[in-house]
This record gives structure tokens, C-alpha cells and sequence, in this order.
């Protein structure tokens, strides 16, 4: 091929049609919905008996109760024990897997389509007969109770939990996990009831997708089911979440993190709102992908992070928007700074017809991607019918993202995206990250990482206070992985401008850009070492003649801490 | 039931390019969507002491445009186009792949052959993504708790500097590499016949092999790299270690054994034994432990599965106050009965049927029907073996599992890394 052919992108080949059958649909005596969409594709069947009621619907007083009820079905049933029901399951190659959601409790098996009447009766033992034995039940407390500890190393779920807190208030989407105490509550008796209350024929659909003959399904289904007894409807009313005016920071302090974990969050829409299409359109021009602004900013041409995004989520009953990324530390307050532009922009420009039609080729384009395999078809037909999307939703997706404008793009931007009441939340390193985000911020709280509020005052330092002299010999100790390696370091200060020298045992430098301000030293040092420049930061706090503080260097992953005398 | 059960075979075509680059066809219509895959021969086995991290800093490169693909484009022609894409870097290959709407054929090939042939290398596209890399190794291994420990267990198996090494490198050796390494890694390694290419999807089979022409035809081949030596003795480098999380709330642990390479009978036995021991909830170290004991709080493990030498892992996070030892004690336990009796014919049943439904679910999607059709070519010469892996695993019996099992794990010779959270690293947890 010449060069200059190769210069443009080539021309698509004839496209290809693509469409999702509609399914085969009719309800069982005792109201249990039956949707099934026949696929010989592979010799495979993926069953999922889901229920229109989630976490949210736990009862007042017992959180978690869904959950727990959904992950016990499995641990004991009237026929089979746990382990029973388990080597049962796993010989066949098969799985079953029960779990609860914010909205929905599903009970989902695949399997080889050899051993359907297999599954389908192991799928009806376990969520029509379980027997939730005590030893078993007190299994699931004690670990879940480890679980959650364990949650709150990971700066993800310490970030979620405070975001949601501050989005949903005392709507129940604000519980992203129970406590330890609301776990210890739970007891068989009550589960056993919450069980033959909420896992009613009248709040489920059974969805098959498979290489199934439909009039065996349906006989089956009914030998399986057709005993199952009506319950009552579940109707819940949920405070609304709260109405936000100003723009909050909240930070999870995790001392020594090598990183930022960012959520920039506001309330947003649910699934069903008119506006859906614009704003998935609107989301992925913004921040949903690899090509979307954000990370095209904030990693391609900062390099600040691996990975940054805008979310949109859309639950049954509201939703949240919004911007992530995990940063390093020290350019926490250059990321916010950049988000808040981008945030901007979408609201107050109109998208180019390029980048419109690029993101909505991308939305049309994946769409078929999405249902290659069984597992992604059967989730398409799941949340269609779960959150009570058109009967014609699958086959019209493309067209409804082909008709979005630009005008809209830009009008619904306006509406979900709203920086001057985002809830800021920041799980890092506090004294490092206050600082630098404190000014983008109008309220301000710290929490530790077991959700305890912390007193400001321990990380900020006040604005009256006297600029702190550093000026002389100082022995410093850095501890570098639990060797105590030495550094002096002579100073020099004019005003708040510091500079000066460093000595260590692998080579000499020079301290430039130095800065005291109150009490806080900041500086730069260069120094050859075994040949090599590296550049430091270093960062101290003087109380009269002694400094602590930490040594950040490109070699190592984490800041040094030091501790040093004046002499 | 595997003499009842027929796995519908996959349409292998395959053939290669003057130049040498590898090409492998694999057609079916059943959704308008097609896969390519481009598999280099280039891993972390490749670096040189002092450039740890390099193959996947070199992964990133590739993303940062070509002579007629402007810097960040890929993602943007891919996406605008209604696909996916990624690359990933491992210890014997470095991947690049993307599925499309199936008419998006001549795209695919158009970007991958442009930066094969014309990669752009300049200072500020590798000071970019040696800052990317950093945050990537931040936020997944420095940041996480327990993120460091298979890096290290890796050091602990392995002798030989090629196998040892982490994939990520250290910071320092990313601070290092130039823009004339780079440029010398791409001529080197990132030659048409140091490649495979797999398309899977829906196209015709004589168009994909014009287009393929068409766009890698004219690519100048390269002398072969150099050669690798990744061979190593059977002890592993060292038998315990323990290392200070600060971010790990617990303390855990990781037990790691030096085995054959891949697709030998050995490496075959015990990847079987992992089904048996530690997946699923009908597996014996989960009754054992998370049950009956109800001693751990995880319970994980797997096979790395390499050219050369390779590994098996288990590894827990034991509920606090419970003794390490004792829990190590069962898992060893566990791993003498069955080098003593095998495996009982219920889990040689599950095994069989785990492996068939593993495999026609693979089949579903076109990219994972490329990705393993890719390492069958690369590896071994032969992409056929999709078609004939199944048999090779359901031939493994109880018996060479038995033996395997008594050879390379029931053994003193194995690496042991305990976890010890930084603040209450003074208590020790119980002798190893």
C-alpha cells in the first residue's frame, strides 16, 4: 500500500444488520411473569428469577436483611444441605448464584443446555425451599462483620460510602453497605418470615435465554413453580434526598496514601427519565470513556492519572452523576482544577457535530458488542424488564441515540451536571490533600477512615501565624523502610524565601524554591546521586529547634518521614 | 458424557505474510462483530536488568499515535467506530486487541499495521506515559492492600532474572528508559514476524485476506530478537518471607510452587488440581476453611501459566486471632491426601463438565475465541489447538493427578510470603 493511501482512515465495509429478537412472553396462574427468548446458538441456558425488590426495601429495622436473605438461599434447603446443594451445582459445570442490588434480588444459574431440567429444579429448591440453618446464618454474620472491616482499607468504598451519604441523605441508596450492629441483629426467624413474604411469584419474572424448547420451558416452569402461593404487593415511600445549594468537601483522611481518590458527585436522574438518551449521549462525551474529555485531559495530556470518568447512574428511583479518578497526591488540587473546567464547558458550550456523532457512533456502534454473549443478552432483557423499559427499548436504542442534537446535549448537561453543588470527596492523605483542595470547596469536614469526624485544626494551620525562621544546621533521621539513613541540611532565609544545601551519604545537593509559610516548610532539592539527579520534595513542620516531616522522591513510592534537630 | 458430548469445532484458517507476520482466521457470523488481535512476542521476560516495567511502559507507547495515527487516535478511531480496544503486558506476551461493528474490519487493520510500521517515539509522549505507568502502578499495586504480594512471591520462586521480575518494574527503572530504548525495543520486538494477528467475527474470508495484504504486506521484517533463556532449577529462590503492609488491615498469607511450563502433563494435572482444591464452593480448601474451620476470610488461588517454568498459588487472609499455621497445616493436609489417594470420581466428574461448559462459553465471544487462538499460535506454533485443548485437559486422569500432586507440591519445596500489617508487625503470627 502507497503512503498515501495510508494517510486516512479507510472506508466501513458494507454495514451489517444487527437485531435482538423480541422475546416470548406470558405469565404463570400465580402471576409469575415468563420471559424467553429461544438462542441455539451454543448449547447453553442462562436462567434469572429476578424480584423487583432490593436492599432499599429492607425493613426499617433490619438493613442488610435483603442481602443476607438473598446470600443464604444457597447455604441449605428442605432436600440439601450447603454442602450438598454446592458439589451438586459444581458437577454439573453449572453455577447459581443469588444476590440483592439496591432495586432488585436476583436468582441467576447458567449451564450447559444438556442439564437445564437439572438447574431449573436445583434454581427452584433454593429460593422456594431454603431451610437458612443457624450454623449457617451465624457463618454469614460473623463474615460479613470481617467483610465490612475489611471495606474500609479500600479507598473505593470509603470514597462510595461518603458519597452517597451526602447525595441520597435519608433515602435508603445512601447505605452502600450495613453496619457490623445491623448485622448482628439478624436472626432466622426474622429471615424466614422476610423470606416467605418478599419471594412472591407476584414480584418476580423468570427470564430464560438458551438453546430451550419453549413448550418444555413453560411445562417445566409450571411443574417447578406452580405450586409457588401469591403474596402481597410491596409498596414502600422513601424520604426524597436532600436538595444541595453549595459546594461541600469532605475528606476520608488515610495517612500515608501514595494517592487521591477523587469523587466530584450530584444528584441525578432515574432510569426511566425522559432525558435518558441525551445525557448517556451528554456522559459520554464527557467523561464515560478513553475518548471522552476528561481522561483525554486529566491523563492524556496531564498524565495526572491512570484512569479518569464520569458516571452516570440511574437507579429505579434517582441517580447521581459523577467525575472520578485516583491521583497522585500532589496534584490533587491541579485535578479538581481541570474537572471543574471540563464541568464547565459541557454546560456552557455547545458539543461540535464531530464529537456528537463520534459519541453516539460510539453508544450505536457497541450496542451489538454488548449482546455477544448469552450473559450480555440475558442482562439487556434483565434491566429492560426490571426497570419496566418499552416493550420495544432493545430495538429502537440505536434510533433514539441517533436523534440526540447538540441542543440537547447542551440543555441536559445543564440539568445534571452541577458543579456549584457538587459533593467534593477526597480519600487521601488529609494534611496533604487540604491544602491544595480546601479553595474549591464552601464547607469543609474530615473523617477518619472508621467514618469518625475529625477537628480541622488537626490539619490546617492557621493564616495569623508567624513565619517560623529556619535558618541553620539541621540533622535530620529519614527512616526509609525502617533504616535510619542521615541528611543535613544547612539553610538560608530571606522573608519566606528559603535556600541552601543537603548532605547525604549517596551524594550532595542544592535546595531551591524553598518556602516557609507559619510554621510549614516546603522545598525542592536537587542532588547527584551515584550519578544520578533526583529531584525531592520535602515538606516540614518547625516547632523551635526541631522539624518533622516527609521526603518524597521519584525513587520511592511513598513519602519518607523524617524527623531532625537544629544545631 | 464427554463421548456424548460434541463441542462444535471453530473455523481455523491460517496462512502468513512474506514479511513473516502470522496470520490467523477464525470466522463465524452469528454476531455482526469481529475481533483483532495482535500478539507480539515481547514480555517482561524481555527486559534487561535495569529496565524493569519496560515491556508495559512500551504498551502504553503504542497508544500514543504513528505516522498516520495522531497521539491518542487509536482510542478515538476505535470508539467513534462503535468498538473496543486494549492492550495488555504479561511475563511472555504483549497484547493489542479490538472488537467492532463487523463492517469496521478495514479500521482495525488499518491502526494496528500503521503502528507496527511507523510507531511516533517522541520525549513528550514518554514522559506522559511514564507519569500514566506510575499512577497505574500507585493506584494498583503501592495504594491496594496486599497489591505488592504477587511481585514478590514471583522473586521468591524464581531464580532466573527473566521470570523473577515484576511486570510493573520499579519507578526508578521507568525514570531510566530514554526514547532511544524505546525506539530500540520497537525495532527489535515489534517486527511483522515477531507477531501474530487473529481476526474472529463476522467477514469474508477473501476480503480479510486482501485487507490483511493490503495493510501488513509491505512491513520490513527484522532479524530475529535475541535469544531468551528463561530456564531455571527446580528449588525456589527462597522458602519464606515476610513483608509489612501498611495499607493490609490483616495479616494474610501466599504459598507459592515452582512448576512445569504450560500444556506439558504436569502443568496440565495441576491446573486440574486447582479446581479441586481452592474453586468454587464444593472445593476442599473452602469446606476445609471457610467452612468447617471457619478460620479464613478469603480463600483464593491460581496457575501462572508461562512458556518456561511456571506457578501455582494459594493464598488466604485468615479471620483475626486465628493461628496461620494451623491453617497452612490443612491446606498442606489437604495436598498430601490427594498425593496419596487423587481425586474421587465426583470430582473427576465436575472437572469433566467444568471444562466443557469453560469452554463453549469461551466460544460466545469473538474476542476471547482471538485471545486464546492468539497464545495457541504464538506459544505453540499451532492455532488449531483451540479445537483439540478440551481433550487434551479431559484426558488428564486421577492417577496423574495423584502423581503431579506428590511431585511438585507435597514438597518443602515451596515459597511462603506472610503478610503482617505494618501497625502490629511486633506480634508474631504463630511459626511458619
Amino acid at each position: 500500500m502507497t503512503p498515501e493511501l495510508r494517510k486516512n482512515p479507510p472506508a466501513p465495509l458494507a454495514p451489517v444488520a444487527f437485531d435482538i429478537p423480541k422475546p416470548y412472553e406470558t405469565t404463570l396462574e400465580n402471576g409469575l411473569r415468563v420471559v424467553l427468548i429461544e438462542n441455539e446458538r451454543l448449547p447453553l441456558v442462562s436462567y434469572r428469577l429476578a424480584f423487583t425488590s432490593g436492599d432499599i426495601n429492607d425493613p426499617a429495622d433490619a438493613t442488610g436483611m435483603t442481602s443476607a436473605m438473598a446470600s443464604m438461599l444457597t447455604e441449605g434447603t428442605e432436600e440439601f444441605t450447603s454442602l450438598q446443594l454446592a458439589e451438586k451445582i459444581e458437577r454439573l459445570g453449572a453455577s447459581i448464584s443469588a444476590s440483592a442490588s439496591d432495586d432488585f434480588t436476583i436468582v441467576a444459574a447458567s449451564a450447559l443446555s444438556l442439564y437445564s431440567t437439572e438447574v431449573l429444579h436445583l434454581l427452584a429448591e433454593v429460593v422456594l425451599r431454603p431451610t437458612f440453618p443457624e450454623n449457617e446464618l451465624d457463618l454469614y454474620r460473623r463474615n460479613t462483620i470481617e467483610n465490612l472491616k475489611f471495606q474500609r482499607s479500600q479507598p473505593g468504598f470509603l470514597a462510595g460510602e461518603q458519597s452517597a451519604r451526602l447525595i441520597y441523605g435519608d433515602h435508603p441508596y445512601s447505605k452502600v453497605s450495613p453496619k457490623a450492629a445491623d448485622i448482628e441483629k439478624l436472626d432466622r426467624d426474622m429471615i424466614v418470615r422476610f423470606h416467605a413474604t418478599r419471594l412472591v411469584p407476584n414480584n418476580a419474572m423468570m427470564i430464560v435465554v438458551g438453546d430451550v424448547q419453549p413448550d418444555e420451558l413453560i411445562s417445566e416452569l409450571n411443574d417447578v413453580f406452580g405450586d409457588w402461593q401469591r403474596g402481597s404487593d410491596i409498596t414502600h415511600k422513601f424520604d426524597s434526598p436532600p436538595v444541595r445549594n453549595s459546594r461541600s468537601l469532605t475528606i476520608v483522611d488515610r495517612p500515608g496514601s501514595a494517592q487521591s481518590n477523587i469523587v466530584l458527585c450530584n444528584l441525578g436522574v432515574k432510569r426511566t427519565d425522559p432525558d435518558y438518551f441525551p445525557l448517556i449521549v451528554m456522559n459520554q462525551v464527557l467523561g464515560a470513556g478513553a475518548s471522552s474529555r476528561i481522561f483525554m485531559n486529566l491523563r492524556e495530556e496531564k498524565g495526572y492519572t491512570y484512569g479518569a470518568y464520569t458516571r452516570l447512574e440511574a437507579k429505579k428511583l434517582a441517580g447521581e452523576f459523577e467525575a472520578t479518578a485516583e491521583v497522585r497526591t500532589a496534584v490533587t488540587g491541579d485535578s479538581l482544577k481541570e474537572f471543574f473546567y471540563e464541568l464547565d464547558r459541557i454546560r456552557n458550550e455547545k458539543v461540535g457535530d464531530e464529537e456528537l456523532s463520534d459519541a453516539k457512533n460510539f453508544l450505536t456502534g457497541v450496542f451489538p458488542l454488548r449482546a455477544e454473549t448469552q450473559e450480555g443478552l440475558t442482562n439487556l432483557i434483565v434491566n429492560q424488564h426490571l426497570y419496566g423499559l418499552p416493550a420495544d427499548y432493545l430495538q429502537t436504542y440505536r434510533e433514539h441515540i441517533n436523534s440526540v442534537t447538540a441542543d440537547e446535549v447542551q440543555r441536559v448537561a445543564a440539568r445534571l451536571v452541577r458543579p456549584d453543588e457538587m459533593a467534593i470527596v477526597i480519600v487521601g492523605d488529609a494534611e496533604e490533600v487540604l491544602p491544595q483542595a480546601r479553595a474549591y470547596a464552601d464547607s469543609l469536614e474530615i473523617f477518619d477512615t472508621e467514618g469518625i469526624v475529625q477537628d480541622e485544626a488537626k490539619y490546617v494551620k492557621t493564616e495569623s501565624e508567624e513565619t517560623a525562621n529556619v535558618a541553620g544546621k539541621w540533622k535530620l533521621v529519614i527512616d526509609f523502610q525502617g533504616q535510619q539513613l542521615p541528611v543535613s541540611l544547612t539553610l538560608e532565609q530571606i522573608e519566606d524565601n528559603v535556600t541552601g544545601s543537603l548532605e547525604t551519604m549517596l551524594g550532595n545537593g542544592e535546595i531551591a524554591d524553598g518556602k516557609v509559610t507559619g510554621n510549614r516548610l516546603t522545598a525542592m532539592a536537587k542532588a547527584e546521586m551515584q550519578g544520578q539527579g533526583i529531584e525531592f520534595t520535602i515538606l516540614g513542620r518547625i516547632d523551635g529547634d526541631t522539624m518533622t516531616g516527609t521526603l518524597t522522591a521519584p525513587i520511592v513510592p511513598d513519602p519518607l518521614p523524617f524527623t531532625g534537630t537544629r544545631s | 458424557m464427554s463421548e456424548t458430548f460434541k463441542l462444535p469445532l471453530l473455523e481455523i484458517e491460517e496462512f502468513s505474510l512474506a514479511n513473516g507476520l502470522k496470520v490467523v482466521l477464525n470466522r463465524d457470523d452469528a454476531i455482526p462483530v469481529v475481533s483483532v488481535a495482535v500478539y507480539y512476542n515481547v514480555g517482561s521476560r524481555n527486559e534487561r536488568e535495569g529496565r524493569t516495567g519496560f515491556a508495559h511502559l512500551f504498551e502504553h507507547m503504542m497508544f500514543q499515535g504513528s505516522e498516520n495515527v495522531p497521539k491518542a487516535g487509536h482510542f478515538q478511531h476505535v470508539m467513534k467506530a462503535g468498538g473496543t480496544m486494549n492492550g495488555t503486558t504479561s511475563s511472555e506476551r504483549t497484547n493489542y486487541y479490538e472488537t467492532l461493528p463487523a463492517s469496521q474490519l478495514p479500521l482495525a487493520l488499518w491502526l494496528e499495521s500503521d503502528r507496527m510500521r511507523s510507531l511516533a517515539v517522541t520525549q513528550e509522549n514518554l514522559d506522559n506515559q511514564r507519569e500514566a505507568v506510575k499512577e497505574e502502578k500507585r493506584l494498583r499495586y503501592d495504594n491496594q492492600p496486599y497489591g505488592q504480594i504477587f511481585d514478590l512471591i514471583n522473586e521468591m520462586i524464581y531464580k532466573n532474572f527473566a521470570n523473577s521480575h515484576s511486570t510493573i518494574g520499579s519507578m526508578e527503572h521507568l525514570d531510566d528508559a530514554t526514547v532511544e530504548d524505546v525506539q530500540e525495543f520497537f525495532r527489535i520486538y515489534y517486527a511483522p514476524d515477531n507477531a501474530v494477528l487473529v481476526i474472529s467475527g463476522a467477514f469474508d474470508s477473501a476480503t480479510a485476506k486482501d485487507l490483511v495484504e493490503t495493510y501488513f504486506g509491505d512491513i520490513p521484517s527484522q532479524p530475529a530478537p535475541p535469544l531468551l533463556d528463561v530456564s531455571e532449577p527446580p528449588e525456589v529462590a527462597a522458602n519464606y518471607k515476610e513483608w509489612e503492609d501498611k495499607l493490609a488491615p490483616f495479616p494474610a498469607f501466599l504459598i507459592g510452587w515452582k512448576i512445569p511450563p504450560r500444556r506439558t502433563p504436569e502443568f496440565n494435572a495441576l491446573f486440574l488440581v486447582g479446581k479441586i482444591l481452592y474453586d468454587g464452593e464444593s472445593s476442599r480448601l473452602y469446606q476445609k476453611l471457610v467452612k468447617g474451620d471457619e478460620s479464613v476470610i478469603q480463600l483464593f488461588g491460581f496457575t501462572d501459566e508461562r512458556r518456561g517454568p511456571s506457578s501455582i498459588f494459594v493464598g488466604a487472609i485468615p479471620k483475626p486471632e486465628k493461628d496461620l499455621s494451623k491453617i497452612r497445616e490443612t491446606i498442606m493436609h489437604e495436598i498430601h491426601d490427594l498425593s496419596a489417594h487423587g481425586p474421587t470420581a465426583e470430582e473427576m466428574e465436575k472437572i469433566e463438565n467444568q471444562l466443557i461448559n469453560d469452554s463453549v462459553r469461551m466460544r460466545q465471544s469473538s474476542m476471547s475465541r482471538a485471545q486464546q487462538i492468539a497464545e495457541f499460535a504464538l506459544y505453540d506454533g499451532d492455532p488449531t489447538l483451540i479445537n483439540s485443548q478440551l481433550d487434551e485437559l479431559l484426558a488428564v486422569t486421577g492417577d496423574q493427578i495423584r502423581h503431579a500432586v506428590g511431585v511438585y507440591l507435597n514438597t518443602e519445596n515451596r515459597a511462603l510470603l506472610d503478610v503482617v500489617p505494618a501497625t502490629n508487625s511486633q506480634q508474631k503470627q504463630g511459626a511458619h
